[in-house]
This record gives C-alpha cells, structure tokens and sequence, in this order.
C-alpha cells in the first residue's frame, strides 16, 4: 500500500497529463477551426456522470466494487479535472445571460463547495482532534444538557454552605443562558473563543469577592465553561462538515437541471 | 473530619463462589469415594485447599440425556469432565454446523445484497419464529437450570463419522481447560451418563496429586506438545528424532491469572507502572537466558527498565519467542568473550502459557538446524538489534504500546482503529453498517483513544475470545477458517454470558420482533425473548466489512493488534 502523500502526487501528476491531453486536443481543434467547445462540453458532461457516481457508491455500500475511499480520490481528482476542462470549454469564467450565467454560477459552486469540502475535511478533522473532547453528532443536545446540570448542581452545592449573592448573581446572569443555549448561527460560522474568555475574565475578576469554598466553586465553574466551548467548538466543526455536503449536493442537483437544458438547447441548436 | 478511621470486612475467600452452589456433603462424601478422587494422596493438598474443598467448591455433577452436547469442537471452555457413569462419545469427524444449531451465514449475490436495501424492517431487531428457535436437526432443552444442545439423530450422526467412546474414570476437555485452547472435538451423551465437570480452577488444584498431574502432562506431551511445536516456523527444518529431544527436554508454565478479564476493568485504570509491576514476570532482563521461551497461549509484554519504570517495547502472543537473539550470541560468541544477560524482560499480561526449551537443548538441536540468514544478528557493543527491534516499535510510539497493552487491545484480531486526523465523523461508518445488518448498527462510533487513533467498540474477534467461555449452547463460536466470532441466533438463549464476559463492552442483548414490531415473549417464563447481537465482520455481504468499505476518508482500517508490524505499517502510511 502507497503512502498516503505518494499517493496524492500520482493522482495529482495524471490530472495533469489529462488536462494537458485535453488542452492540446483543444487547441489543435481550434487550429482546424473546429468546434472545440463541442468536445470539451461533452469531456465535461462525461466527467459530471463520472462525479455523480461516487453517490450512488454510497448508497451501495455491500458492493464489492472498491471502496468509497478510492471513489472519494477519483471524485476529487475528476472534479479538478471538470474544473479544469470547464475553463476550457467557457469564453468568459461566468457566462453573460441570464440561464447561462447561473449555470456558471452553479458550476463553479459546486466546484467550490467541493474544494472547501476537500480543506474542510482535511482541516476540520484534525482540529476535531486536537480539541479536547470526542462527541457523536447526535448526542450534543445531551452533552449540552449535562452540563448545564452540572453547574447548577455547583451552584446549590455552593448555595448550602452559606450566603452567595455574588456568584449566584454571576450564574443567572451570564452562566445561565451560557449552558442551556445552543450556539449561535455566528459561532457556528466561525467559532472563536472569545465568549470563553471574557466570562473566565468576568469570573476571575470576581474571585477577590468571594470565599474560599466559593472560589472553589468558581474554579470548577470555570473548568465547566472550557468543557462548553471546547464542545461547542466540536458542535460547530462537526455542523460545519455536514452542511458543506448537503449544500453541494442541492447545488449539484440544481445543476443537472440547468446541464440538462442547456445540452437540449446546444443539440436543438448545433446546426444553427 | 479530621479524624482516620477504619472499616473493618472481611477479605474475600478463595471459595467464596462455588462453581455450584448446591454442591452438599453428601455429594462430597459420594465423590471422595470414586476413583480417582478416592487414590488421591489428601497429605498432598494444602490446609487451605484440601481434597474435599476442591470437590465442594470446584466441581459440579452434571447428569446428561442421550444426544445431549456436553462440548462442541471450537467452543472455548474452562472445565474439564470426569465421567462417573454411563458413557459419552467424542465425534473425531467434523459434525455439520447446522446439527450443532450453528447456521453458517450464506454468502449473498449483488442482487439480493441490493433488494435487502429495499427491505429494511421498520422496527429494530425484527427477525422471523424460525430465526429465533432452532430448527432442523438440533434443538435446546432446559435440563435442570442449564439450557443444552441436543442432537435429533444422535445414531444416524454416529454411524456416519468415527466415534471414540470415553467411559467411567476417563476425562476429557482437560486440555483446553488449562491451556485455553479450543475443543478439538465435540462430545455428546452416549447414554444417560453422570459427570463431574471440574473449572480450571480446580483442575490446577487437583495437580498437586502427582499421579493425575503425570498423567494430565503426559497426555498433553502425547498429543499436543508435538504438534505446537511442529507449528513453530523456525522448527521446520527439525528432524523427527530432534524435535523428539526439544519435546523431552521442555518444561511447560504458566503465569498469570487465566480469567483476566474478571479484573480486567479494576487492572486498567492502575497507572501503567504499577501495571507492569502487577504484572507477573517470566523472564528478567540482565539475568543471564536458561531457556528459550515460546508463548503457547496469551499475552506477554517486552519491557525494559527505563528511568524509575519500566519501557514497553512490544508484545508477544502466541507462536512468539523470547531469549533466542541471548542464546544465538552466547552460543556463538568467541570463547574469550562473556555471554550476554537477557535485553529486556517478559511480563504475562493477564495469563501467558510458555514452553521452556533448555538453552543445552536449543544449542545441541534447535540452532544447527536453522538458516543462518534467519537467526537474528549477535548483539553487538551499541545494540544494533535493539534499535532495530524499536525502529519497527518506533512507528508505533511507546505511549499507543503502553496504551494498547493496559486496555489489552493486543487481543484484538479484527479490531477497528480509527485515525481521527482524517476522520470527519461523519459516521458513514455506523450507517453502513446499520445497513448490512437490517437497520441495526453494531457498533457506536465510541472507545478509547490515544495519539489521534480511536480503538472503537466493536468486536475485535479476539485471539482470546473470553466471550466465548461458559456459553452454554455454544452459540457463539469462531470460524474455524476465518477465525470470525460470530452469535448463532436460533441457539442464543439471550442468558447474557458472553455480554457480560467481554471485557471491552462489545457484546449488546437486544429484544426481539416480528417484522410488524411485536415482541416475542417466552410462553413459560412470559419474558422478553433476549439475543446477543455484535459485529460479524458482515461475513454475509459481498464487501466484507461495511465500516472499512464506506469510510471515504480512510480513516477507518479492522486490523490485527496482535501483530506490531500490522499497526506500525498502518501508522507510517497515515501521515
């Protein structure tokens, strides 16, 4: 077995030579004054049938037929390859008109959102890794729910042993709506640890008013408000990786629609 | 507060749980006096162990019907059987699985792989009557409160294969007790027959009389000890008279506890040095090689002193050896030059089997008899074979070894290993495997992790497989040419043994339905009908495992722990 980075210059060194082949019959195409956007459209059409097997892989996962890794390389070096060929087939990066112009709006975000899929896969899981924590999907609402517990459980066990207006004071007001909210669309989108840090400060600037068994309290507060961003931060990467392939796929689906029409209007059309 | 205080219980006993509970002292008298408890030397047994505690407290009688299983080729059990009465036949034939309630999973075609799509129940766990209860030629009886196996066409079955008939004072399954080896043949009722089942336990005890432990060793040197060593690569060029004289000359011990994984959850949350000092020692680094060691069965660590503590450098499992690189330098270093001590030590990590070959031995008719090319390097100033062996280590690093050695991950066979640099958790896995398997995954995307690599629970279908212990149907079993531990369910009489034994949680009981979401119930007992549910390294798809097929990050690989180079290779071509 080829590691992984020998691996990827292969693929990446027939890629090349594909695209070089295709520019070459391109131009000399065009030399002879022929229809090169004819070959290449077509070369284009071709490599979309090929993208979209990688789905179909998917749902058959019983099959013998390699597994969905080396469908995923294929997928992601035809893409480069389309990306390419679509470059060739186009006069102008985004088509004028109005159908013409969406459907190179389309395909250049599908192209997009795949190349932001490559990074974000590659990226995402990593710093997943590097995050303390290991979360399923599924059970972050419980996660979420846990500790929010947890740090009401502090608080009345803090409350027992004696007068805590302070830090009582702190939890409803900051803390409260910091366990039991989910986070917001904009932490989703680039998650940051400011909100961290500014309630450690806000409850490290209290800690000259509180007791000792309190500041106990606050420390184990604290640790629970890292935990929540660490898992927030876990929520949105994860969100953020499953979203990029649903947005792709609609987009993809889209496009088909839009390839479908304009290849009825090139063949209605050819002669004209 | 501010005050010690103590709490004062009582320590737990050896015998504090019988193998059977309704053992009486009539029943003891009754064995004491049958041979071959009745010749035994009682002077030979401590005070704190005596003859009768053994028969009381390890030892069960069993009455078996005819046809009745009393072991099954395969099975992994820790007991031997004594026949009092009547008598049992062991089948030296193979018996077809299915006789033995064991339906081999039938290989499915694309297109019926495909259909199956189309077909998920609705409800988790919906199975058909006939997958549920056995059919054919076997069927489970309660007898007393053991549920067994019973061939319907013992005669017909017997008349067909070749049979050995073991009568009064002959035991059997004795090997495969002590050496948690695999039953090599089935054994079935002959007529109604009494027994006297023996837990390993017990067994060890009972050595202690020298005529039963001669006799126990010698039928073990007879049939098994040959053949082990036979099996050792390095042998193969042996004549017959040498490996004779390797078979004469070897001393068999054991360290460790058998039942590992009844402490298994207590031991691994100990801080890897105590674990390594917990751990009994087989052979100790600086002390000067006596023999050549070769694992027959468990696990052993390789370690070094290292600081304070002590350094995990890799493990051994069975078919492996220890002291051979010492030896082969002693014997053939030049006569001016001292003899080199043991390199590093050897640790049983929950129980080890070994057989020692004296080094004279090895020296006189192992070492002429092996390729140069294949004995390892003598050990030089700056221990060029040392570094050697940690640069195959070194892809694996000593923390992921300490690691998987303290979880006894190194069990796992198929075990699956997740790289979580490359896995986006985007659980394909899980649902792949959901959808092999009806709408019933067979694994979480969960286990323990170390150095950005998730050893998952899901079943690793284990070297040991310790689920596969105390079964009493013997429905669940390993492939014999697969090696793949899989549940028969029409025999799985869901009473939660092997769930419980697993050490690493891998094993689910699971209710049953019909495929309109009824559950099934047991007429007499009114309960739930339970099944042991787990990984079967979808042995009825075409692909194989599903997980490993559907990851399109390769992130997911089912790899074999017990085999260093496995992993190491595995790790180097991940980054």
């Amino acid at each position: 077995m080829l590691h992984k980075r020998t691996r990827r210059t292969i693929a990446l060194s027939i890629t090349a030579i594909a695209v070089l082949i295709a520019a070459v019959a391109t131009w000399l195409i065009r030399q002879r004054l022929g229809h090169a956007s004819m070959a290449t459209g077509w070369t284009l059409l071709a490599s979309v049938g090929l993208l979209m097997l990688l789905g179909l892989r998917k749902k058959l996962v019983m099959l013998p037929i390699l597994p969905v890794r080396v469908w995923t390389q294929f997928h992601i070096y035809t893409g480069l390859f389309a990306l390419a060929i679509y470059l060739m087939h186009v006069p102008v990066v985004i088509a004028s008109g109005f159908f013409e112009s969406t459907l190179s709006l389309l395909f250049l975000s599908v192209a997009g959102s795949g190349l932001y899929g490559v990074w974000i896969s590659r990226r995402g899981a990593k710093r997943l890794t590097a995050i303390a924590g290991e979360y399923r999907f599924d059970r972050f609402g419980w996660h979420r729910r846990t500790l929010a517990d947890r740090a009401a459980e502090i608080l009345t066990e803090v409350g027992q042993t004696g007068d805590v207006p302070v830090i009582a004071q702190f939890y409803r007001e900051r803390l409260q709506h910091y366990f039991s909210t989910r986070p917001s669309l904009a932490y989703v989108l680039v998650p940051t640890s400011h909100r961290k840090r500014r309630l450690l400060t806000e409850l490290g600037e209290l800690d000259r008013y509180f007791a000792t068994n309190v500041k106990q309290a606050a420390g184990r507060l604290a640790a629970l408000i890292r935990t929540r961003d660490d898992l927030d931060y876990h929520y949105a990467t994860q969100l953020r990786m499953r979203m990029w392939l649903a947005i792709h796929i609609a987009l993809t689906v889209a496009m088909l629609v839009f390839i479908v029409v304009h290849v009825l209007m090139v063949l209605r059309f050819q002669g004209a | 507060m501010g005050t010690t205080s103590t709490i004062e219980i009582r320590r737990p006993q050896r015998w504090d749980q019988p193998f059977d509970p309704d053992m009486q002292d009539r029943d003891v008298q009754w064995l004491s006096s049958l041979s071959p408890f009745s010749e035994m030397d009682k002077a030979a047994f401590p005070a704190s162990t005596p003859l009768d505690g053994v028969l009381r407290n390890d030892c069960r009688i069993r009455h078996v019907q005819p046809g009745e299983v009393i072991v099954r080729e395969g099975d992994y059990g820790n007991s031997a059987f004594l026949v009092i009465a009547g008598s049992v036949r062991a089948v030296l034939g193979q018996l077809p699985p299915q006789s033995l309630g064991r339906t081999t999973a039938k290989q499915k075609g694309w297109l019926s792989a495909i259909s199956a799509l189309w077909k998920q129940p609705r409800f988790p766990e919906v199975r058909t009557v006939d997958q549920i209860t056995p059919g054919g030629s076997s069927r489970v009886q309660q007898h007393g409160d053991t549920a067994s196996i019973f061939l319907q066409d013992f005669d017909g079955i017997v008349t067909h294969q070749r049979t050995l008939q073991i009568g009064p004072g002959e035991m059997f399954g004795e090997v495969a007790a002590m050496y948690r080896a695999p039953r090599t043949a089935t054994v079935v009722a002959d007529s109604e027959a009494t027994l006297v089942e023996v837990r390993w336990q017990g067994l060890r005890l009972l050595r202690r009389d020298r005529v039963l432990a001669e006799q126990l060793e010698q039928n073990y040197r007879t049939n098994w000890l040959m053949i082990h060593l036979r099996e050792t690569p390095l042998f193969r060029f042996l004549p017959e008279n040498c490996l004779q004289k390797v078979a004469d000359a070897t001393l068999l011990r054991s360290f460790g506890r058998l039942e590992w994984h009844s402490d298994y959850r207590r031991t691994r949350k100990l801080p890897p040095v105590e674990q390594i000092e917990s751990e009994p020692l087989v052979a100790m680094e600086g002390h000067l090689p006596t023999d050549l060691l070769l694992i027959r069965s468990g696990f052993a660590r390789v370690c070094s002193r290292h600081g304070e503590g002590h350094r995990t450098l890799a493990y051994l499992g069975k078919g492996h050896m220890f002291g051979l690189r010492e030896i082969v330098h002693n014997t053939y270093r030049d006569t001016n030059q001292a003899p080199v001590t043991l390199q590093e030590s050897l640790r049983a990590v929950g129980f080890v089997d070994t057989l020692h070959i004296p080094i004279e031995v090895v020296a006189e008719y192992v070492l002429p008899f092996i390729r140069r090319s294949e004995l390892p390097d003598p050990i030089s100033r700056d221990d060029q074979q040392a570094r050697a062996r940690h640069d195959i280590a070194s892809q694996v690093p000593t923390g992921m070894l300490e690691f998987i050695v303290q979880e006894r991950l190194n069990n796992g066979r198929q075990a699956m290993v997740i790289d979580l640099n490359a896995c986006t958790r985007c659980d394909d896995c899980v649902k792949a495997c959901a959808t092999t398997h009806n709408g019933n995954p067979r694994f979480t995307r969960s286990g323990p992790a170390n150095d950005g690599i998730q050893f998952t629970q899901a079943c690793m279908h284990c070297a040991d497989p310790v689920c596969m212990i105390g079964c009493p149907t013997g429905a669940i079993s390993r492939h014999p040419e697969t090696g793949t531990v899989s549940v028969h369910e029409t025999i799985c009489i869901g009473c939660g043994t092997c769930a419980a034994s697993c050490p690493y949680e891998n094993i689910q009981m699971r209710t049953m339905r019909d495929p309109q979401g009824r559950m099934y119930f047991d007429e007499s007992a009114g309960l739930p009908i339970m099944k042991a549910t787990k990984c079967d390294l979808c042995q009825s798809q075409p692909s194989g495992p599903a997980c490993q097929n559907a990851c399109p990050h390769d992130a997911l690989v089912r790899i074999d722990l017990g085999n260093l180079e496995d992993l190491s290779d595995w790790i180097s071509r991940r980054r």
